[in-house]
C-alpha cells in the first residue's frame, strides 16, 4: 500500500460555541483503504466527517487531502470535487429527476456535455441496480433507492474519496442491504471511503480499519476484528456492549 | 399529466375545480356589470371610462415596470441579507427597515419634491452641471419610490422562501463542488420559487392597488385622472364607483392569473 496519506488530520479542534465537538483529532487515510468509524453520538463522528469537505469549519488543527491543505476559498472547491459525500438523509434534489440529480454538478461543475453526463449517469445508475428509475422523481423511490441514487450522484463527480456519514441509519431494516451492498462492491473496487456506521457486518466484511471516537476524540483503532472483538480500552468494551447487546 | 390523472379520482376534486370557475364567474359578473352601466347609461358611465382610459394604460404600465423591478431588486436584497459578509448584510437590513418603516405616500413625496433638490445641492457642492439642473420625472419617480418601498418587502417573501428549502440541499450541492453561486442557481431558488409564488402574487396585487398612490407625484394615473374628471363635472358618486369598479377587475383578474400560475407549477414540477 501507498504509505503517502490521501487524508492528514493533524490536532483537529472545533467547538461549537461553548460546546466543544472534536479536542484533537489525529487521523490518517491512505488511497484505498476503508476505515469505518463508530462512536456513541455527540462523540464528533459526523463533524469530523464534514470538517473534510469543509461543510464545517474548524478551530484549529490542519486537514491536508490529497496534498491541498484546506485553508483558502479556493482550495476548498478543489477538495470539494475530489470527495464524494452521502448523507443520512439522503438530500436528493426534489424538484430534479433521478437523471438530472446525477447530470447536474457534472454539467455546472465539471462542465460535461449534456451527452456525456447522461452517459456517465446511466451507466452508474445501472451499477446501483435502478436503471428504470431514471425519469422518476426522488419522493417516487423508496429511502433504499434514494441513497443508491445519492451514492451515484456523488460517483459521478469521479471522486478520489468518499465519505458515507450514516448512510443507513435512516433506512427502514429491508433497505439496509441494498445500500451496503453497493457500498461493497465500491469497496472492492479500490474506492478510499471513510464511513461512520455502525454496520458490523459491513464493517467486518470491508473496513481495514475501524475507529472508535468518544467526546471528540479517537479512543482506539485497530482492524475491525480486533476491535470489536478484543478492545483494549473500557470506553471502547462500554460502547460495544451497548450496541452489540 | 399522469398526475393530473390522479388528481381526478380523489373525491372533491370536481367540487375544487367548481370553485375556481366561480371565482372566473365573479370577473365576468363585476366587467359585466361595467360594461352594462357605460351601455345603459353612457352618460356619464362612457364618458367616464373615455376619460380615464389613458389612465388606464398608466397605471399598468407603472405597475407592471415597478414589480419586474421590485422582482429583480428584491432579489438582489434577499440575497444581501443572507450575505455572510457583515457590510453587505447591514446595509441591506438598514435598507429594507428604512424602507418598511416609512409609509409608501411619505416616500412617494420624498423622491418626487425632496431628491432632486438634493441632487441640485450636490450638483453646486460638486460643481457638476447636469446634477444642477436635474429635475424629476414624475413617472422616473414614482417607479423608483414603488420599487424601492417594494424590494424590501419583496426581499422579506424571498428570504422566507429561500430559508425554507433544507439545509441539506445548499450542503449536498456544495459537496458536489458547487459555488454558493451555482447552488443557488440551480438548487435553491428552484426548489424556492413555489413557495413564494403565491405571497409574490399577492404583492402584485397590492403593488397595483397603492400604484393609485402615484396620482400625488404628478403622473397621470386612473386615479389622478378620476379626480380630474371629477373636478370637471362634479359628480363624484358616478366618478368613484366607476374608478373603484376598474381597480376591481384588474385586481379580480390579477387574482385569478395569480391562482392559474400557482397551479400549474403545482402540478408540473412533481
Amino acid at each position: 500500500m501507498n504509505r503517502v496519506p490521501i487524508i492528514h488530520i493533524e490536532n483537529l479542534h472545533k467547538h461549537f460555541g461553548e460546546t466543544p465537538a472534536l479536542n484533537g483529532v489525529d487521523l490518517d487515510i491512505f488511497p484505498g483503504e476503508v476505515v469505518v468509524i463508530i462512536g456513541p453520538s455527540g462523540s464528533g463522528k459526523s463533524t469530523l466527517l464534514r470538517c473534510i469537505n469543509r461543510l464545517e469549519d474548524f478551530n484549529s488543527g490542519s486537514i491536508i487531502v490529497d496534498k491541498i491543505p484546506l485553508t483558502t476559498a479556493e482550495n476548498i472547491n478543489a477538495v470539494r470535487t475530489e470527495i464524494g459525500m452521502v448523507f443520512q438523509s439522503f438530500n436528493l434534489f426534489p424538484h430534479l429527476t433521478v437523471l438530472e440529480n446525477i447530470t447536474i454538478a457534472q454539467r455546472v461543475v465539471r462542465k460535461r456535455t449534456k451527452e456525456e453526463s447522461l452517459e456517465i449517469a446511466s451507466t452508474l445508475l445501472n451499477k446501483v441496480g435502478i436503471p428504470e428509475k431514471a425519469h422518476d422523481y426522488p419522493n417516487q423511490l423508496s429511502g433504499g433507492q434514494q441513497q443508491r441514487v445519492a451514492i451515484a450522484r456523488a460517483l459521478a463527480m469521479n471522486p478520489k474519496i468518499m465519505l458515507f456519514d450514516e448512510p443507513t441509519s435512516a433506512l427502514d431494516p429491508e433497505m439496509i442491504q441494498e445500500v451496503l451492498d453497493v457500498m461493497l462492491q465500491l469497496a472492492k473496487e479500490g474506492m478510499t471511503m471513510l464511513v461512520v456506521s455502525h454496520e458490523m457486518g459491513f464493517a467486518r466484511a470491508a473496513a481495514d480499519r475501524a475507529v472508535l471516537m468518544d467526546e471528540g476524540l479517537i479512543v482506539e483503532e485497530a482492524t475491525p476484528d480486533v476491535l470489536f472483538n478484543n478492545p483494549k480500552h473500557e470506553r471502547t468494551k462500554i460502547f460495544l456492549s451497548k450496541i452489540l447487546h | 399529466m399522469r398526475v393530473q390523472k390522479e388528481l381526478e379520482r380523489i373525491p372533491g376534486y370536481e367540487v375544487a375545480n367548481h370553485r375556481i370557475d366561480a371565482w372566473w364567474w365573479l370577473v365576468v359578473v363585476v366587467i359585466g356589470f361595467v360594461i352594462l352601466l357605460a351601455v345603459r347609461i353612457p352618460d356619464p358611465y362612457w364618458r367616464i371610462i373615455r376619460f380615464v382610459s389613458d389612465g388606464i394604460v398608466v397605471t399598468v404600465g407603472v405597475t407592471l415596470t415597478a414589480f419586474i423591478l421590485t422582482l429583480g431588486v428584491g432579489l438582489l436584497a434577499a440575497l444581501g441579507r443572507l450575505s455572510k459578509v457583515k457590510l453587505i448584510n447591514v446595509i441591506t437590513t438598514i435598507y429594507v427597515e428604512i424602507a418598511r418603516g416609512i409609509p409608501l405616500l411619505v416616500q412617494l413625496l420624498f423622491w418626487y419634491f425632496a431628491f432632486p433638490s438634493l441632487i441640485q445641492a450636490l450638483g453646486r457642492w460638486i460643481q457638476y452641471q447636469p446634477f444642477q439642473r436635474y429635475l424629476a420625472n414624475p413617472f422616473a419617480m414614482a417607479i423608483l419610490g414603488l420599487t424601492f418601498c417594494y424590494s424590501a418587502y419583496m426581499s422579506e417573501i424571498y428570504r422566507a422562501g429561500i430559508q425554507s428549502i433544507p439545509k441539506g440541499q445548499n450542503e449536498a450541492a456544495r459537496s458536489l463542488g458547487m459555488t454558493h453561486g451555482q447552488a443557488m442557481r440551480h438548487i435553491i431558488l428552484p426548489q424556492a420559487v413555489r413557495v413564494i409564488l403565491p405571497p409574490v402574487g399577492n404583492e402584485f396585487i397590492s403593488l397595483l392597488k397603492d400604484s393609485s398612490l402615484v396620482s400625488v407625484v404628478a403622473v397621470a394615473d386612473m386615479t389622478r385622472r378620476g379626480r380630474e374628471f371629477m373636478a370637471a363635472n362634479f359628480i363624484p358618486v358616478e366618478t368613484w364607483i366607476m374608478i373603484a369598479l376598474l381597480y376591481l377587475i384588474m385586481t379580480l383578474i390579477s387574482g385569478r392569473v395569480v391562482a392559474w400560475i400557482e397551479r400549474k407549477t403545482q402540478t408540473e414540477e412533481r
